[in-house]
């Protein structure tokens, strides 16, 4: 790599504040600005497509402080002292799976997230799309996960009993000149193993899609496509690693480690310091950060927001699976780059995301020019969609490198680590093949320094997840209420929860006693009312089953309790 | 044979006077409530005003429901509780209602269907508040509920946004109860309660009330810790620059009410977009045969005086239905009424006395409200003030209107 | 003392101006002599009626409506608030029972307005 060349680039490019140096590790980007997309963009410039080298980012935002990552108050004693094979650090899609596939094998895994719950990062806040892998650039690791961990997702979802609709992706296209092409690259997306792939004329798209717009063209569809919710697998898979008998610590964040030559020694936690033969990088967007704890920083993360809004579910007869318009006039447009249509695995329709790089890893608020912007874009492949029926809407942040590619792989100047890092849309798609990669090379690692790794013969792949009574034949559902009839309760009106679903979320293996938690896990609150009705009942029955004061009850972290304490009773105030 | 006469479908006030009403023609009547008990909304309803037209009296809200509750247990009437319909399908004119409860499921039949389903709050999303999504924001009726039915204060010092009747009464029972309400945002130029509300439970308490301002951010990570307020030009929406940030662990929702009519879409029922209730005639009778309507899921209510009177209608009309056939003329309010109820007048059906409920769609003073039959004056009544957030009430005869006639309401300065 | 005051007895909702002289109100703004009236008491004995609720002992009804069987002065309305804070119901009480009997010498009840037991 000819660093002159980068630098020529840059200055030619206008980033006069920047420079780069080679590194062993890396392409290290040095000056100052205070505008934070021009250092992405020098990032960006400095960025070679493919290869193992990466940029790493060292230029100093001047703007604004960054704010330091969030991390519980908490500080006890919970975890200190263990001595895990494997220390994954990370509980979103990426950790959990890897979680998950280790524990195929006889080894003592540690799951460790800062957050309360898990997928509480971009494994909770994206579109939930299982994509097809068509847009990818040939031969990165995005479009080899995700071409492998597509193929993978109807065993996995039934293993662990989560919904998932392979309903297809369509894109809309506003011009038929593209027709040509799209009848030579369906051939080609037919070889690449993506099933029927077809093209649609004006008539067809119409016929197979009826919500978009008359004047749209032509589309394609792609049969592998599908939907799911991106959240309860991520829990399915925390659930099914913690049932095989890994051990999970939430409200823990990795502190610091202590590294000896080319070595983790030990991980220092605000619960305690473990002692971990191999780590797991799956930080999501504080993935640099811990490689950098573990001195094997050789990539950099850029924070990029996406909103995305979930409309009620009456809008959701109008899209029959995901959709998205390219092409034509409509070009990469700033922030809006991306994002679409998307019927929901629980049939509201979302719409979004867009893109807007940040230095703020975890700004997940919403500004009403974004969503304004989106829909003002997606409008244009259907009419259907209105902001009046918005029920919600929510940030995540992206954790690309400036590859724009995923980072698989052992540690480089660091033994015992194994980095999976960079993930990004398609994430949640390539998450089960990535899981099953960074499983072998952990087991790998074990084996390298004179461990022997058994099979683990008790392996249990399946979990039986929440029963969704609303979903049950009369017959079955009658026979589940006489069983137990808390589960002919309904407490939430609007998506039709029972109490026996709500109590059965607050009690599996990984632990849940929060509003929010309750919420994404069998969804009372997620309705067109946002649990205006059903929200005091959840938070009674949590208090219930939990054994505590309804003013500690809390809708997610330990510091958003709902309640001041009892407005009434003489001493019973105190 | 059908298993009831009548189904009535939520036991809110709207539902309790319609079960009893059909009761009282010597009908079989089922009513169904998804609570635990009877009331509906009424049950967290502590503070008084109710029932000055109905009982001469002002009763609170418990007191209001308890009187009815009382009359339905003594009745024939059977009450299932913590019952959730989950379908409701017509077939051969007969309604299957699939009901889930604790003991199982159940499908019960019958030849008329009362809706009394009532309505919903608007949430912060609905109104496009940005910002973080913490914890601490509540619509009124969620924190009415934790304060008076389960004791628990949702709120040490508090933002109330909307001006409507729950949002003005929480602001005084949050401060009798020793929170501190800061103030209440409205993003209309004009109050949407009425006016003894904000006299009682604002000005008595000096708290304050800032129309024309809306709340357009939230702050805070985990609890709520503040909340931007910014003035609304006339088209409501924020003006830049003046954005003000006021500290509070509680932002208080009280920015319009819904009805809620999911079971109504899933019959076709055709819903007034004015109203988002059902379009219906002086019975309340949808514009599915045999299915009624009542209470705040027809529209919603000041007075559940009123609430009560639509149940006796369409409790009655219910038990009276027998598939006759209907003749409808359309009952066409003029552009100055927000809105007006029925919309149809069914001239098969006794109308010397059709009550018509309207509001105005703005603050008028001195108005002439004038009711046409193919441009004739039928009925004239003037109005010293008219508000939008005041449910007007008129009775009117059309018992001479005929197919084919046009019935149209128009006001002006009188 | 000048003073606005929106009256609420009917829904004109006139706003009254309100002048106090030594004992003396006169008021104008009132568009009928009912106006005058409310302003007239509003000024010098204003009244107002109470609800809330009262904590009980029994977990599954945590608390219990209750209101005052009339009006008192407003002036006592925050001391009222502290007497029933202090109550705890322990009997399974009906709507309508007098829970204090002439509540702080006001010349009124403080009564229930729910059942205890209301399943």
């Amino acid at each position: 790599m000819n660093v002159d060349k980068i630098n020529k680039k840059l200055k030619e490019n206008g980033f006069t504040d920047f420079s780069v140096r080679e590194s062993p590790e890396g392409l290290v980007l040095e000056g100052e600005s205070s505008n934070w997309n021009d250092i992405v963009n020098a990032g960006f410039c400095t960025a070679k497509k493919f290869g193992k080298i990466h940029v790493i980012n060292d230029a100093r935002y001047t703007g604004d402080e960054i704010p330091p990552m969030r991390r519980p108050e908490l500080n006890d004693k919970a975890i200190d002292g263990l001595y895990p094979d494997v220390l994954v650090i990370g509980g979103g899609i990426v950790g959990a799976s890897i979680a998950r596939e280790l524990m195929k094998w006889d080894l003592d895994v540690l799951l460790v997230e800062k957050e309360y719950d898990l997928a509480l990062g971009a494994s909770g806040r994206n579109d939930g799309c299982v994509h097809p892998g068509i847009d990818l650039v040939k031969g990165s690791l995005k479009q080899k996960y995700n071409l492998a961990g597509n193929r993978m997702f109807d065993r996995i979802t039934i293993e662990l009993d989560v919904d998932f609709d392979r309903c297809g992706q369509s894109v809309a296209f506003d011009s038929e000149k593209l027709l040509p092409l799209m009848h030579l690259s369906k051939i080609y997306f037919r070889l690449m193993g993506l099933g029927k792939v077809r093209v649609f004329n004006q008539k067809q798209l119409h016929a197979f899609e009826p919500a978009v717009r008359e004047e749209l063209k032509c589309g394609m569809f792609f049969p592998t496509g599908g939907i799911v919710c991106p959240y309860n697998l991520t829990i399915a898979y925390g659930e099914n690693a913690v049932d095989n008998g890994a051990k999970l610590s939430l409200n823990t964040a990795v502190l610091g480690m202590e590294i000896e030559g080319n070595e983790i020694i030990s991980v220092n936690t605000n619960r305690g310091t473990v002692y971990p033969k191999v780590v797991v990088n799956a930080a999501g967007v504080f993935a640099e950060n811990i490689a950098k704890m573990a001195h094997d920083r050789f990539y950099s993360i850029h924070p990029r927001k996406g909103t995305n809004t979930i409309l009620d579910k009456k809008t959701a007869r109008f899209v029959n699976t995901s959709y998205t318009l390219r092409g034509g006039e409509v070009k990469k447009e700033g922030n809006t780059k991306g994002g679409g249509i998307v019927r929901t695995i629980d049939n509201n329709v979302l719409v979004g995301p867009d893109a807007v790089e940040t230095y703020k890893k975890e700004d997940f608020t919403t500004e009403d020019k974004n969503i304004a912007a989106v829909f003002e874009k997606q409008s244009k492949a259907t009419e259907k969609i209105s902001r009046g029926d918005t029920i919600t809407y929510f940030s995540g942040v992206r954790a690309p490198t400036f590859e724009e590619d995923f980072i698989v792989e052992k540690g480089r100047k660091i033994r015992n680590i194994v980095h999976a890092a960079g993930i990004q849309s398609p994430g949640i798609t390539a998450a089960p093949a990535i899981a099953l990669d960074i499983s072998k090379m952990c087991v790998e690692l074990l084996s390298e320094c004179g461990e022997k790794v058994l099979r683990n013969s008790k392996f249990n792949p399946k979990r039986h997840g929440i029963p969704r009574v609303a979903r049950l034949s009369d017959k079955e559902r009658s026979a589940l209420i006489s069983q137990n009839p808390d589960y002919g309760e309904i407490v939430c009106r609007c998506e039709e929860i029972s109490r026996g679903e709500i109590i059965d979320a607050l009690n599996r293996s990984v632990p849940c006693d929060t509003v929010d938690g309750v919420k994404k896990r069998c969804r009372p609150g997620m309705g067109r009312c946002q649990g205006g009705f059903c929200g005091p009942n959840v938070a009674k029955i949590i208090s219930e089953q939990k054994n505590i004061p309804l003013e500690n009850v809390c809708k997610g972290d330990d510091k958003s309790g709902l309640l001041f304490g009892r407005s009434k009773g003489g001493d019973r105030n105190d | 044979m059908t298993d009831f006469d009548v189904i009535v479908i939520g036991a809110g006030p709207a539902g309790l006077a319609a079960s009893l009403a059909a009761e009282k023609k010597g009908k079989r009547v089922l009513l169904v409530e998804r609570a635990a008990r009877m009331g509906g909304i009424l049950n967290q309803c502590i503070h008084d005003g109710f029932g000055l037209i109905r009982f001469g009296e002002k009763l609170s809200g418990c007191e209001y429901a308890n009187r009815y509750i009382n009359e339905v247990r003594a009745s024939k009437v059977e009450v299932s509780l913590l019952t959730f319909v989950t379908r409701i399908e017509k077939k051969d004119d007969i309604f299957h209602i699939t009901l889930v409860s604790r003991s199982g499921i159940r499908i019960v039949t019958s030849t008329a269907l009362v809706l009394s389903t009532g309505c919903r709050e608007r949430t912060a999303k609905q109104v496009s508040i940005q910002g973080t999504r913490p914890a601490g924001v509540f619509t009124a009726g969620s924190a009415q509920y934790y304060l008076n039915i389960l004791g628990e204060m949702p709120a040490k010092k508090c933002v109330i946004l909307g001006s409507g009747d729950i949002g003005l009464i929480m602001a005084r029972r949050l401060t009798l109860e020793g929170a501190e309400v800061i103030g209440v945002y409205e993003v209309k130029p004009t109050p949407s309660g009425l006016t003894r509300n904000i006299a009682q439970c604002l000005d008595d308490f000096d708290v304050p009330l800032h129309v024309s301002h809306t709340v357009t951010r939230l702050y805070g990570e985990s609890r709520l810790t503040a909340v931007e307020i910014a003035q609304v030009d006339e088209k409501m929406r924020p003006i830049a620059g003046t954005e003000q940030i006021v500290e509070c662990d509680t932002l208080i929702l009280s920015v319009g009410l819904i009805p809620e009519n999911e079971l109504a879409e899933t019959l076709d029922i055709e819903l007034d977009p004015k109203t988002k209730g059902p379009v219906c005639d002086q019975n309340y009778e949808t514009s599915q045969v045999g299915v009624f309507v009542c209470g705040n899921a027809l529209h919603v209510n000041d007075l559940v005086d009123y609430v009560s009177e639509s149940g006796d209608v369409a409790g009655s009309a219910a038990a009276d239905y027998c598939g006759r056939k209907r003749e409808l003329v359309d009952i066409i309010a003029g552009k100055d009424f927000a809105y007006a109820v029925p919309e149809k007048l069914d001239v098969n059906s006794e109308a010397s006395k059709t009550v018509v409920f309207f509001r105005s769609r703005d603050v008028r003073d001195k108005t002439e409200v004038d009711v046409l039959v193919n441009g004739e004056s039928v009925y004239k009544r003037k109005f010293m003030k008219l508000k939008p957030p005041e449910m007007e009430r008129i009775v009117v005869d059309f018992s001479r209107v005929k197919v084919g006639d046009r019935i149209s309401l128009e006001m002006w300065e009188a | 003392m000048v003073k606005e005051i929106i009256c609420i007895v009917c829904p004109n909702g006139c706003s009254l101006r309100t002048e106090k002289n030594d004992g003396e109100v006169t008021v104008t703004g009132n568009k009928c002599p009912k106006g005058e009236e409310y302003a007239k008491s509003e000024l010098l004995c204003p009244q107002r009626t109470l609800t809330s609720t009262v904590a009980t002992a029994f977990s599954e009804h945590p608390v219990l409506p209750v209101r005052i069987t009339g009006a008192i002065p407003k002036g006592e309305i925050k001391i009222a608030m502290l007497e029933i804070n202090k109550i705890i119901v322990d009997t399974k009480l009906k709507c309508g029972d007098v829970i204090v009997k002439n509540f702080m010498n006001l010349g009124v009840d403080l009564v229930a307005t729910d059942d205890v037991d209301i399943y």
